[in-house]
């Protein structure tokens, strides 16, 4: 029962997303309306034959999916996982979704699910383990702190590298604060961002490194007790993209949707719709 | 009382073994003989096993994926070694973390829990509270995950924001959560050490004129110690494994330096690596413990009393 609502109002957002698409132009939802060709769903190579099996980690964060229920289609990934399968010739109800940690995601062996989409940033050495496809969003680190601590005022790059950082083991945030501040005191790595935010609330660590978007939700929602985003560092040409198992020959048809969203437009209105109101941060240096 | 030595020869400390069971007489050349054909079988015996592990491995459909994903040889390096300019931080650095927390647990463990096993050997009515407390905090630590008390502590106790308590480094919010932990298991260790000490020990030193503190520490708490050192070191090996927990808390230890080389470059190889920094300091330590307890099987058998 509570499915069948949920399933509805899901239906209720994407036919006004629709709508909303129409009135922006009428040349993108003729291009909408084509099918991509040999992608249709009966010709693809699935998990599970009829649906598009999508994986995301549980929790899954505000602004890239709301209320940690994917299956709403709201947030910036949320809303693409559903533009893509649309792209395809999915219906809203073939889109399944299933939970995956962000460790083992790109594990050896087969995958139980078609793609993951989890703010994973694309990089070479990552594509030796995993198939990634285009990138859907280019990713800018941002820089959040707490009220009161000196790095509001004093973040100068040679400031920058005298505060103690935290960030989630392995992402590309992390390797951010060791490759471009390169900080004097090693940085406090942590399992999960809710266990950084937690220490930047106790102050355990001074600042924390996490995309711009991430950033700007923990401070204005009150996640980062008295959160402060420092700012955003300009872009390092790092887009995230959707993990396939290695070599899974679905990537190629989810790249021809993504490319088309990309042309068409869709991924910039949703960036805008989604996370908008997260990305106007002043930029700095690391 | 003291008088009747027979009353001692309970204590298996001071009974004497029978000579060692290996009897040296005539048919050398035959146990000769069998020794080499054992040496033989058990030689062809474990290089079949390993054979159909090799061939099992080597064959799987996936082997070149998992050889890949946990055995590559450069990530290998990477991960021991570190890379300052791709975010990777040395396992060998790491392990420091890693021996730097279990020595000093290991200290205060000893201690902590050799307070908590005396407490529960006290008797009368005024102490009962003290008693309770002990058995409550065995009951607790060694009833919860050790991995929640990390957090409990490392989270816990700097949003309590007290002065001086709540600003200590990260290390000590995990040392306190081994320590506190393994003491509840190391106490019941020494409790078992202490009653294995015939009681007869006790009434007489007591008839010695000893106190009942002094029979404690110059009777029972020598032979309690002795007879202990095995499952104690056993206790360590673990705990030497368990100093990765501490991970949780942000510090980078060999676990969390192995997952930052993981995560960032998707391979498994750096969780190889650590397992085998660990297996460095947890086998010697578990041969030591074996060559411990063979000499004491061979003390007691020698009659010889330690």
């Amino acid at each position: 029962m509570k499915r069948e609502l949920l399933a509805s109002s899901v239906a209720a957002v994407l036919v006004a997303a629709a709508a909303a698409t129409a009135s922006v132009s009428i040349q993108s939802t003729t291009v909408l309306a084509k099918a991509i060709s040999g992608c249709a769903p009966s010709q693809l190579h699935l998990y599970r034959a009829g649906q598009l099996t999508v994986a995301t980690d549980a929790p899954a964060y505000t602004p890239w999916f709301e209320k940690n229920q994917p299956r709403n289609g709201k947030g910036y990934e949320g809303a693409v996982a559903y533009a893509v399968a649309k792209a395809l010739g999915f219906k809203q109800s073939q889109v399944h979704w299933t939970i995956e940690s962000f460790d083992s995601s790109y594990a050896p062996g087969p995958k139980t699910f078609d793609f993951d989409i989890n703010e994973i940033t694309i990089t070479a050495a990552r594509a030796k383990a995993v198939t990634f496809s285009e990138g859907y969003y280019n990713d800018r680190q941002a820089l959040i702190t707490y009220k009161g601590s000196p790095l509001v005022t004093a973040h100068s790059p040679s400031q920058l590298k005298t505060y103690k950082y935290g960030d989630q083991v392995g992402t590309t945030s992390l390797a951010y604060i060791e490759q471009q501040i390169q900080p004097t005191q090693t940085p406090a790595v942590y399992n999960n961002p809710n266990d950084a935010v937690s220490a930047l609330s106790d102050r355990t660590i001074q600042g924390f490194v996490t995309d711009a978007p991430t950033a700007q939700y923990m401070a204005s929602s009150g996640e980062v007790k008295h959160g402060v985003v420092v700012g955003q560092f300009p872009s390092n040409d790092q887009a995230y993209g959707l993990l396939f198992h290695k070599g899974n020959p679905l990537v190629s048809c989810v790249n021809r949707a993504i490319t088309q969203l990309k042309n068409n437009g869709t991924l910039t209105r949703l960036q805008k719709k989604w996370l908008g109101i997260y990305t106007s941060i002043p930029t700095i240096q690391p | 009382m003291t008088s009747d030595p027979g009353r001692f020869d309970d204590s298996p400390l001071l009974v004497a073994g029978g000579p060692p069971s290996n009897s040296l007489g005539g048919g050398r050349r035959h146990s000769k003989l069998q020794g080499r054909r054992a040496v033989a079988v058990s030689v062809a015996s474990s290089v079949v096993l390993l054979g159909v592990l090799a061939a099992l491995f080597f064959f799987a459909p996936g082997s070149a994926q998992v050889r890949q994903t946990f055995f590559n040889i450069p990530d290998a390096r990477t991960a021991f070694l570190g890379d300052p300019r791709g975010g990777i931080f040395s396992e060998l650095d790491a392990l420091l973390i890693n021996i730097e927390l279990f020595l000093t647990a290991e200290v205060l463990i000893l201690i902590l829990a050799m307070v908590i096993a005396l407490i529960r050997q006290l008797t009368g009515p005024v102490t009962f509270p003290l008693r309770m407390i002990a058995i409550a905090y065995t009951d607790f630590f060694r009833g919860v995950p050790l991995l929640l008390v990390v957090y409990a502590i490392g989270f816990g106790v700097p949003a309590l924001n007290l002065a001086g308590v709540s600003t200590q480094p990260v290390w000590v919010y995990g040392l306190a959560a081994l320590v506190l932990s393994y003491s509840a298991y190391v106490s019941e260790v020494y409790r078992a050490g202490i009653d294995s000490v015939h009681p007869s020990q006790v009434a007489a030193a007591r008839s010695l004129g000893l106190s009942h503190g002094q029979a404690m520490r110059s009777v029972v708490i020598p032979q309690a110690v002795r007879r202990v050192i095995p499952p104690l070191l056993n206790d360590f090996i673990s705990l030497q494994k368990d100093t990765a927990l501490v991970a949780v808390l942000g510090i980078i230890e060999v676990n969390r330096a192995a997952g930052i080389v993981s995560s960032t470059d998707f391979n498994y190889t750096g969780y190889t690596v650590g397992a085998f920094l660990f297996l460095l300091l947890t086998v010697p330590m578990a041969r030591f413990t074996d060559w411990l307890i063979a000499r004491d099987r061979r003390r007691r058998q020698a009659g010889v009393a330690h």
